[in-house]
């Protein structure tokens, strides 16, 4: 029992990073930028814009804005995985509430037919989700297709 | 080089920590994949693994083996089965209800032990206390290094950053499907250089939780959970993972190897194999139909090859099993791999009905090396990659008998 390993240093965060919220106004980016002490590149598109956060050395959260400043999709890639709860808002609980099929069955006795720590894929008419990876590289993006502006689909998001 | 000296010079800032890490007794070991000219014996480098319906009779596609940690430094050791080999993660997680050592805690200088909270990209996740054990596998030895005990009754609440992924809190067997995770993928340390304190911006991973409340820690390399085989005295460039070829309606079980060291031994050959180097956060890219995906993974914990979406391919997804392809019949696809040192090749993989395959022989398969599922923004080559093949893991800073430097993969 004489092997104390010792944590060096610890830093408290301020609090946990508030990222892009799918369906919101994109007004809350800078505030974004500052908690994620990230750098923030605005994009302008053909019929929408993206603002990017990076932050630390592999994180990426990219917003993806209308004309009339709502947010109609987020994609992310980073080392661990987002806080989909601040990054979905109003729609986590929709995003929930679908992936819970993929966890039918986990506390079956028999083989469970399910995607064990896979990616995930909810597909709604309001909201799409795609989220994958392996730890050190999660990837994903969520969509609300109601909210896409004219002409635009969603291969933007990415 | 000597490990230890390899380690005293890469990680000096943490040097009491290091010996901590590295008391291994007596012997140098090397730092590359050739024999050491220090003459350490050669060790048994070759552990079983198996592909069967786990601990709690509900895994599908997974691989296991057995565990041996013991309290560092002692011979006061259990042997744990059914721990899941995974090369999309690093480090060995056990679920607290396996674990009957006492094991020392990993602290800061307050005493505060060290918690993990890991997600997964379904957003299940685990959460529980950092220990310090030794880890034997085959003849190999890790000593004293950090380890994960997942935790059925934590003694901390679980942050919300864990469970913001909206999924299950995997700490029974059933949920995880397994005692625990032995991660021998492509890193050093689960987490690495972005959970340091050089680090500009730390992500939610390890947490201290002084007075019960937890916040977000940084810890250097040596503190975080180790990849168990790159401080092993040899056999530690790189592992080797060998499962056989089995009927196209599956299997109720398979027997493999898990072989470490890369070249080191007359096992553990390159031969062949293609090596692949992977870019930053470990993965290559795939080309399909003229479509590229950067971020696609070879990972024996994915329990299908999960690619493209039920559009794209042609098939849909079974009504019965969300997530699963079930085409009319087996469908050849064939994409293409290229790593980040050029390395190209096609790899041509089946989909069967997955309804099919999982009522083939009375429903008692669960292995199946054409098992698939849509995940349109990666190629996530599951288990089912691995059946028929040796694949090769190297890890990062480690050098392989080509002098290749890892991470990369080879096949």
């Amino acid at each position: 029992m004489k092997t104390v390993m010792v944590v060096v240093l610890f830093l408290t965060f301020a609090s946990t990073p508030a990222w892009a919220v799918l369906g919101e106004y994109a007004n809350s980016v800078a505030s974004d930028q500052q908690v994620m002490h990230g750098e923030v590149r605005a994009i302008a598109r053909q019929g929408y814009s993206v603002q990017e956060i990076k932050s630390g050395e592999q994180t990426v959260v990219r917003e993806y804005v209308s004309p009339s400043g709502l947010v109609f999709g987020v994609a992310w890639h980073g080392p661990a995985m987002p806080n989909l709860q601040q990054l979905l808002g109003s729609y986590f609980a929709e995003f929930q509430q679908m992936r819970g099929v993929y966890d039918a069955g986990s506390s079956q006795t028999v083989r469970s037919n399910v995607r064990r720590r896979g990616p995930i894929v909810v597909r709604t008419d309001k909201l799409v989700v795609e989220s994958g990876g392996h730890m050190r590289s999660f990837h994903g993006r969520a969509y609300a297709p109601r909210l896409f502006p004219q002409n635009i689909t969603p291969e933007v998001v990415q | 080089m000597t490990r230890s000296n390899k380690l005293t010079i890469q990680f000096g800032f943490v040097l009491a920590l290091a010996t901590g890490l590295l008391g291994f007794s007596g012997c140098g070991g090397n730092s590359g994949g050739s024999t050491s000219p220090g003459g350490v014996s050669p060790v048994s480098n070759t552990q079983a693994v198996a592909v069967n319906i786990g601990p709690a009779n509900n895994a599908l596609n997974e691989v296991f083996t057995e565990v041996t940690i013991c309290n560092p430094g002692t011979t006061s050791c259990q042997t744990i089965p059914n721990v899941e080999v995974d090369t999309g993660s690093e480090g060995l997680r056990l679920l607290s209800s396996q674990v009957t050592l006492s094991l020392p805690a990993v602290t800061d200088t307050s005493g505060n032990g060290l918690q993990e909270c890991v997600s997964f990209a379904d957003g299940s996740y685990v959460w529980g206390p950092v220990a310090a054990a030794d880890i034997q596998l085959a003849g190999e030895k890790a000593s004293s290094v950090p380890i994960q005990i997942i935790s059925d009754n934590p003694s901390f609440a679980v942050p919300s950053s864990c469970t913001s992924g909206g999924g299950p809190n995997e700490n029974t067997a059933a949920a995880l499907g397994a005692n625990g995770i032995l991660g021998i993928g492509v890193w050093q340390q689960d987490c690495g250089f972005g959970c340091t304190p050089s680090s500009t911006s730390i992500p939610p991973w390890y947490y201290l939780c002084p007075n019960s409340v937890c916040t977000v820690a940084s810890v250097p390399l040596l503190s975080q959970l180790q990849n168990p085989v790159w401080t092993f005295p040899q056999d530690n460039n790189g592992v080797m993972i060998s499962l056989p070829s089995i009927p196209a309606d599956g299997a109720q079980s398979v027997a493999g190897s898990l072989i470490f060291g890369i070249g080191t031994q007359t096992d553990n050959a390159l031969g062949t194999a293609k090596v692949y180097t992977t870019d930053g956060y470990g993965d290559f890219q795939t080309v399909y139909n003229g479509i590229s995906y950067s971020n696609s993974f070879l990972d024996t914990g994915s329990n299908g090859i999960f690619f493209l979406d039920s559009a794209t391919v042609g098939m849909p997804i079974c009504a019965n099993y969300p997530g699963f392809y079930c085409p009319a019949s087996t469908t050849t696809f064939t994409a293409t791999n290229t790593g980040l040192n050029g390395t190209t090749a096609p790899v041509s993989f089946d989909i069967a009905n997955t309804e099919a395959l999982f009522a083939a022989n009375n429903g008692t398969n669960v292995a199946f090396s054409n098992l698939g599922g849509d995940n349109p923004s990666s190629f996530d080559w599951g288990l089912p990659f691995f059946y028929g093949r040796k694949v090769f893991i190297g890890i990062e800073n480690e050098t392989g008998p080509t002098g290749t430097v890892g991470p990369y993969w080879a096949y």
